[in-house]
């Protein structure tokens, strides 16, 4: 009986690191799109320029001479065109509140 | 006498090879048909564009935080001044480096292919505070079948809108942005 030859395992197992080395990088060339699309989906989702918006016309405008109007204006344009709800109102400095379901925005503004 | 005795790892060795060149091939042809175009990266880019020239627009040409807001965009709804609308919002956004001298005499401009569709929405006091979008300036009709993002602006407008006269009211401008 011819004894076992064992000569080519060592090949054998560097076609297997190969083939897994290759899989990894499949798998990372594959995720890196993925993020670059939930990076870009997230940025749109999060309501940064509202917020600054909304903010910036309540702070700059509380001084004029219609502010019920206004106020009535931003809660009720914000909740039909904007999906979110805001409220402002001046209660120990100026509270703001802005929530669209997904991210919520408080603050307490004085001017100082 | 010749020793012929390597040949198959030499055919072993070209196997390996080719399967690995059809791996590398598969994962290069796989990612590029699932990358094709179908991202955000672009409408996010679009959308930062529009709302960051709505912002420009919006802000008072000299003024400090507490003065009487007077920005180009307050002036265009006050006046329905479209025309004004559609010229600074274009070159706000249109404007770019690197086209090609040719394209600049066809076309007699240095502009991108960014269109929009500019409208400001009120609330009506007389119609139940019900919201009223009022389209006020465009550089294209739509035809519906556009890709657009939208950027928005709150202004403080004094103008005969949604049920009052000459008071201050908030409106809201919506910008429907599209490349072409």
């Amino acid at each position: 009986m011819a004894r076992l030859n064992d000569d080519a395992q060592w090949i054998i197992l560097m076609g297997f690191l190969v083939s897994f080395s290759f899989f990894f990088l499949a798998l990372v060339i594959n995720q890196s799109t993925v993020v670059g699309q939930t990076t870009a989906e997230s940025v749109i989702e999060f309501p940064k320029n509202d917020i600054r918006d909304v903010r910036d016309v309540i702070v700059r405008n509380t001084t004029v001479s219609n502010s019920t109007e206004i106020n009535s204006d931003i809660t009720v344009i914000s909740l039909s065109r904007k999906n979110a709800v805001v409220y402002y109102g001046w209660s120990d400095g100026l509270i703001i509140h802005y929530n669209n379901g997904v991210t919520v925005f408080n603050e307490n503004w004085t001017n100082i | 006498m010749i020793n012929a005795d390597g040949q198959l790892y030499t055919i072993e060795g070209f196997a390996a090879a080719l399967i690995m060149i059809m791996t590398a091939y598969l994962v290069v042809n796989a990612t590029s048909v699932y990358t094709a175009g179908d991202t955000h990266i672009n409408d996010m880019q679009l959308e930062a564009l529009g709302s960051d020239a709505l912002r420009m627009m919006g802000t008072p040409v000299n003024t400090s935080m507490n003065s009487v807001d007077t920005s180009p965009l307050r002036t265009i709804i006050e006046d329905g001044d479209s025309d004004t609308f559609k010229t600074m919002f274009l070159n706000l956004t249109n404007n770019r480096t690197g086209l090609p001298q040719n394209y600049i005499e066809r076309t007699g401009s240095s502009m991108d292919f960014i269109q929009f569709n500019a409208s400001y929405t009120c609330r009506n006091k007389t119609n139940n505070n019900i919201t009223e979008t009022i389209p006020f300036s465009y550089s294209r009709n739509m035809t519906g079948g556009e890709h657009t993002v939208r950027a928005t602006k709150w202004v403080i407008v004094k103008k005969n809108i949604c049920g009052t006269t000459n008071v201050d009211r908030a409106v809201l401008v919506e910008v429907l942005l599209w490349r072409d």
